[in-house]
């Protein structure tokens, strides 16, 4: 469904993507892992459209990832982000943030909008704060708000760019089991992540990055406990030891 | 005292008079330097080099130009190329543009200060530029950007008195008028300022109250 093909991405002199190929299936879980600074942010940004790239391919379904092109807003409504500092609208309520893509940018009727919205809220056990504002919100509850309003976009599919890591680790939890709950219901995800335990559990696939590369990648159970590259075999040896 | 207060009951139709214009010139410029001070400022969020480079240029421009210059500019200059304009138009024009500059430093100084974060979320979500400004970025600038728009707006009134110069017949030129025929000074502009105070009172304190109520969220 989505499809990266020898995609290259510089920053002034930095080149942060040197190649990149990979594919994400309809309904798979993927997760992408690696250091600090590997570009893996950058490579979720490539994908929604929030970067340009110099060489390569990104598609969507048929639709070809041009920034410059019109066509881009319709991919990011098909591909929705949730954001490691969850970027709610802080004016707005939790309702309100979830209902603003399907009111003003899908044209869906107020009423129908929010009684979905109301929903979705339910679906992440936050009916009870549909009118609270982000700002009174903890951490934990304002990335299930983020989680709603990517969906309530009807997404083909959501990229998470390390949804938990703002997070206290005692509202890890909650914000992982709404993703497992995603996964579950057979939504398409790419999600860059530390949680090992995740990845093991939720993840279909795993793809390393190193330097600007996917240097491994391979079922989840395989790729995260007999890793076949000495990058990765490091990586995981550092992570697994914090 | 008796005696001031004399006077001061029959000049002060005539400085009322004054205060009218002042008003409405005061509302005028807000008017236009307001709509002028977001083009500015939107054309310099935008990212877009030429209108950035515009913007810059007209804002940086305009501030280096003494109001005073700018009023006889317009007032005098501007007919010679057959634009023709009453002392009132010029002056609002004039103040207009001149306070379009302070305007969008403010402005962008408002939209500079929200986080890059709701920028990606709402494109994440498809919004366009303009949607995305409308619904998202504005409406957060506008409480970092109120108080020192409730300040701009108390120096706009007080700089409307500049005006006078060009004939429009304010607060200051009906005050100068009265002292020059009767030479009452203190009385005549002991009232004139106590009147521009009467004007910008309400503004501080309503400038003051939005700050608070915009602050409390
Ligand atoms: N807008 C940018 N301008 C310049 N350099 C950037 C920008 N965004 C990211 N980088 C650089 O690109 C590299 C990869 O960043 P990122 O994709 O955020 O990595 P990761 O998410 O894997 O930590 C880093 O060296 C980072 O400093
Ligand atoms: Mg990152």
């Amino acid at each position: 469904m989505i499809r990266l093909e020898n995609l290259h991405k510089r920053f002034g002199a930095l080149e942060v993507l040197k190649g990149i190929d990979a594919r994400i299936e309809e309904g798979e879980v993927v997760c992408l892992i690696g250091a600090s600074g590997s570009g893996k942010s950058t490579l979720l940004r490539c994908i929604n459209g929030l970067e340009t790239y110099e060489a390569g391919r990104i598609t969507v379904g048929d639709r070809l990832v041009d920034r410059a092109s019109p066509q881009i807003r319709e991919i990011r409504t098909a591909v929705t982000m949730v954001f490691q500092r969850f970027n709610l609208f802080p004016h707005r309520t939790a309702l309100e943030n979830v209902v603003e893509g399907p009111i003003y940018v899908k044209g869906v009727p107020r009423a129908e909008a929010e009684e979905r919205g109301r929903a979705l809220l339910d679906r992440i056990g936050l009916a009870a704060k549909a009118d609270a504002f982000p700002g009174a919100l903890s951490g934990g509850q304002q990335q299930r708000v983020a989680i709603a309003r990517a969906l309530a976009m009807d997404p083909e599919a959501i990229l998470f760019d390390e949804p938990t890591s703002a997070l206290d680790p005692e509202l890890v939890g909650e914000v992982l089991s709404a993703m497992r709950d995603l996964a579950d219901s057979g939504m398409t995800m790419l999600v860059v992540t530390h949680e090992m335990s995740f990845a093991r559990e939720m993840g279909d696939r795993v793809l390393f990055m190193d330097g600007g590369l996917i240097v491994e990648e391979g079922p989840a159970r395989q790729v995260l406990t007999e890793p076949k590259h000495e990058r990765t075999q490091d990586f995981l040896r550092r992570v697994l030891e914090r | 005292m008796i005696e001031f207060l004399q006077s001061a009951r029959s000049y002060l139709p005539i400085l009322l008079d004054g205060v009218a214009i002042t008003v409405g010139l005061t509302v005028a410029a807000l008017v236009l330097s307001t709509a002028l001070g977001l083009l500015w400022a939107l054309m310099r969020y935008s990212g877009i080099g030429p209108l950035v480079l515009i913007s810059k240029g007209i804002v940086n421009g305009v501030r280096g130009i003494p109001i005073l210059v700018q009023l006889f500019y317009i007032y005098f200059v501007l007919p010679e190329f057959g634009i023709d304009l009453t002392a009132f138009q010029a002056g609002a024009i004039g103040l207009g543009i001149a306070y379009s500059c302070y305007m969008a430093e403010n402005f962008r100084a408002g939209l500079e200060a929200i986080d890059k974060g709701q920028i990606e979320a709402a494109q994440s979500i498809g919004m366009s530029w303009g949607l995305m400004m409308r619904r998202v970025i504005l409406p957060q600038a506008v409480r970092t950007v109120l108080p020192p728009y409730g300040n701009t707006m108390i120096m706009l009134l007080k700089d409307t008195s500049q005006a006078s110069v060009i004939t429009v017949a304010e607060l200051t030129m009906k005050g100068q008028q009265i002292a020059t025929s009767t030479f009452d000074n203190i009385t005549v502009y002991t009232l004139v300022a106590l009147l521009y105070l009467a004007l910008s009172v309400p503004l501080i304190v309503l400038a003051s109250f939005l700050e608070r109520r915009f602050a409390a969220r």
